[in-house]
């Protein structure tokens, strides 16, 4: 103990710096490996002169235009979807035990990978999914499977359909977290009864009291996933259309390109991507000082009903339908992994086989292994880095300033396609042969932000006097981190890893860049399967996507109570 | 159990604001918890006593339509000779003043009082509002934010905000509580003024027994 006890309080005074090098050099370092190239700078193709190059070949691609327009289209439409859903919840919820049942069948979605939920809604969409087969033929009329292009239609409203659903439930629960701070929610529901006690019906007493205040709180999770979806690649790739594709997945195709000169215009485009994020985040700010301008009049007008019984009946409607959607869409993809033969307009296969489980586990032995283990040394260096930097906060007694908070979440708002090339260049050339390593690496940039995210409120809100009166009985800072906060706090730490994990495993290009094709995991593999191959094997790949998080948060809720248990009954 | 009757005989006044509490009984899961029947006439402050657990809150939240899912309640609730009993909360028209003043952080103090008052031509509105701050010794505070007014004035605010509301009934939930001693006087006496003027039936749940004083009403010690 003497020595850790030594060794503890430097350590804990460098581990804020550690962390922000490990967030901060990867993301520049992309961001200038993406920037050089993007004007033609590229020592590795002998071209050094600084040109406009790569940006006139962007322009002169076909469709280039429709393909901003469609990143721009389905990140801001899903995002004003996702939204405007959430707050109809919320407002038609506000006051009923149904906001906590929403809340429980949500939150797991929101930990199944983009390319698994992708998987899903694309089985269900497509000619011959779940949807078809249930109208069909007593109400459609077919017999064979429809021509429709669904998932990747041109306008990319599969696209949205994903992306919203994927959204809802960020967002749902980012609210609920809100109100569930103590001071503001206990507030905001005084407020509201305060509303109904002055006569406004209880849709109309949501919008003028509680959103005001709730929304600020918002602002940055819609943020981020606006510069999510404008970027994202997994969804447009499996639900999207091809040709033209969403920028983000033109770009990965153009640096994936056996055509090495293609990654100047590569690097322009990840440029132009930056650009279409800050316009779809400029045009949401845009919109939201407008509906602020529009409706301040409208808080004080008196007006006390705006129709909310039929909104509110709307919002059911809504709801029950997203719930049938998702729920349609997971039977859909488990009747596949498990289905024999299967002929269109049945809604059940003939047969049901364990075939495709069989033939899937036996391929993705190694991918499975790598998955887990890179999942578990990012977490537990993403762990381990959060809690000491929480720990230094408070040692030097002041929490980390508001650029340095920012900084923990730039790798979420910047798109990762645009600083991901830069750092697998950059990794050719310090030659980093460590392919895992780089893995682990990559991966940590987008867990550290989660898991600092789900920790921090819990650490910062222990109770000091626990720490005070340790030290009062001459234990050292140390003795008080390892004997004290860590045994107070393993709810959350577990929680916080099972997080880390479920991150981990969803990541796609990351691992996919950064593994330079030595590694695959269940999330590449997925994807790759996802266009092409086998139906039923696909299926495979997504549930296990799903049946790994939820392990580890299943782990996460049971293990704190085992030990506390045997803690128990053992001293 | 505890039963407590301060019934009146309601015959003569049938214009006036009179809100009947009518044989309540109230249960959290199948334990009584209290009962109670009251009448109290416009003007009129029914005070209600007791040490916290004894159901004072569940009263209000009755009263207010909130009762939680865990608490049935037998009776019925009589406003200006309508049944209220099973009315939706926002429906009743009856006013509330917490402890705190709950100004919505988001308006000014003059939106705080436009939100209340009914819907109406704006410059008529604005007219009432600042001359209804005036006489609350308030006059020119309409677009200050709520959070730079003192204790006394947020007080007042909320106040203004329930009385403009046009309610037909008003319960004070501890309203005094947290202002100290000689703010707690003077905003007492404002209140129970602007109450009386109005000639609204009050109910004050508190735990002070300076305000039961002040209010000159009936007393219920539960």
């Amino acid at each position: 103990m003497s020595t850790l006890s030594r060794l503890f309080n430097p350590i804990v005074r460098f581990s804020p710096y550690i962390m922000m090098t490990l967030l901060l050099v990867p993301v520049l370092g992309g961001l200038i490996g993406v920037i050089l190239p993007a004007f033609g700078w590229i020592p590795a193709l002998n071209q050094t002169d600084f040109s406009l190059n790569g940006f006139s070949q962007l322009w002169q691609t076909p469709g280039i235009g429709h393909m901003a327009l469609l990143s721009i289209g389905t990140s801001f439409i899903s995002t004003l979807l996702a939204f405007s859903i959430t707050i109809l919840i919320l407002a038609s919820y506000f006051t009923s035990p149904w906001l906590g049942y929403i809340q429980r069948f949500l939150g797991p979605i929101l930990v199944i990978p983009h390319a698994a939920a992708a998987i899903a809604i694309g089985f269900l969409i497509t000619p011959s999914g779940m949807l078809s087969r249930l109208i069909s033929p007593w109400l459609s009329g077919w017999n064979a499977s429809p021509d429709w292009l669904y998932p990747h239609d041109a306008m990319g409203l599969s696209i949205i359909l994903g992306l919203t659903l994927k959204e809802l439930p960020f967002l749902l629960l980012m609210a609920l977290g809100v109100l569930a701070q103590l001071d503001l929610g206990q507030t905001l529901r005084a407020q509201h009864k305060l509303a109904l006690s002055l006569g406004y019906c209880p849709m109309t007493a949501f919008f003028k009291v509680v959103l005001p205040s709730l929304y600020p709180h918002l602002r940055l999770p819609i943020f981020a996933v606006l510069a999510y979806a404008s970027a994202s690649v997994e969804i447009p790739l499996i639900l999207g259309p091809n040709d033209p594709s969403t920028l983000a997945v033109a770009i990965m195709q153009w640096f994936h390109d056996v055509d090495l000169s293609l990654r100047i215009k590569a690097s322009a485009g990840a440029i132009l991507q930056v650009q279409l994020t800050l316009l779809v985040l400029a045009s949401w700010w845009l919109l939201e000082r407008l509906v602020i301008q529009f409706a301040k009049p409208m808080l004080i007008n008196g007006q006390r009903e705006y129709g909310g019984a039929i909104i509110q009946k709307i919002t059911h409607i809504i709801t029950a339908l997203i719930l049938i959607i998702i729920g349609l869409a997971l039977v859909g993809m488990l009747l596949w992994s498990f289905a024999g033969f299967w002929h269109f307009p049945d809604a059940l296969p003939q047969q049901f086989v364990m075939l495709h489980w069989q033939t899937a586990l036996q391929q993705m032995h190694t991918p499975l292994v790598d998955t887990v283990l890179i999942a578990i040394c990012a977490t537990a260096l993403g762990i381990t880095l959060t809690l000491l930097t929480l720990e230094a906060e408070q040692h030097s007694g002041k929490s980390l300033s508001l650029l340095g908070g920012l900084l923990i979440y730039l790798p979420l708002l910047i798109p990762s396609i645009a600083f991901l090339f830069g750092l697998v260049w950059l990794l050719e050339l310090v030659n980093s042969q460590h392919t895992f390593i780089n893995v682990v690496l990559a991966h940590l940039l987008f867990v550290l932000p989660y898991v600092f995210l789900s920790l921090a409120s819990s650490y910062r809100r222990l109770d000091p006097r626990f720490s005070i009166l340790a030290a009062s009985l001459g234990a050292t800072k140390a003795k008080i981190f390892f004997r004290i906060k860590l045994p107070m706090l393993i709810g959350p730490i577990f929680i916080a890893c099972a997080l880390g994990l479920a991150i981990s495993f969803s990541q796609y290009l990351p691992t996919l860049l950064t593994g330079g094709g030595r590694i695959n995991t269940i999330t590449t593999e997925a994807v790759s399967l996802a266009n092409g191959g086998s139906r039923r094997i696909s299926a495979v790949y997504a549930l296990m996507q799903m049946i790994l998080p939820a392990l580890g948060f299943l782990l996460a809720w049971f293990l704190p109570k085992m030990l506390v248990k045997r803690h128990q009954s053992g001293s | 159990m505890q039963t407590f009757t301060t019934r009146t005989n309601v015959s003569s006044t049938t214009t006036a604001s009179v809100l009947i509490i009518d044989g309540l009984i109230l249960r959290r899961q199948q334990q009584s918890l209290l009962s109670l029947s009251a009448t109290i006439h416009g003007g009129e402050i029914l005070t209600i006593m007791g040490p916290s657990g004894s159901g004072k809150s569940t009263l209000l939240n009755w009263l207010t339509g909130m009762l939680p899912a865990d608490f049935s309640a037998e009776g019925q609730l009589h406003l200006n000779g309508q049944n209220i009993t099973t009315t939706a909360s926002h429906l009743r028209h009856i006013g509330l003043l917490y402890q705190d003043p709950l100004l919505f952080p988001h308006l000014s103090v003059a939106g705080n009082i436009g939100f209340a008052m009914p819907p109406g031509p704006k410059a008529q509105r604005q007219v009432v509002i600042s001359e209804s701050l005036i006489e609350v010794g308030l006059g020119g505070l309409e677009q200050r934010s709520p959070q730079s007014l003192s204790g006394g004035q947020q007080a007042r605010v909320a106040l203004l905000r329930v009385l403009l509301s046009q309610p037909k009934a008003i319960l004070l939930d501890e309203p005094f509580s947290k202002l100290d001693s000689q703010l707690r006087q003077e905003t007492r006496q404002l209140v129970f003024e602007q109450i009386r003027q109005h000639q609204l039936p009050v109910i004050m749940v508190t735990h002070d027994q300076t305000d039961a004083d002040a209010a000159q009403g009936k007393i219920i010690s539960l």
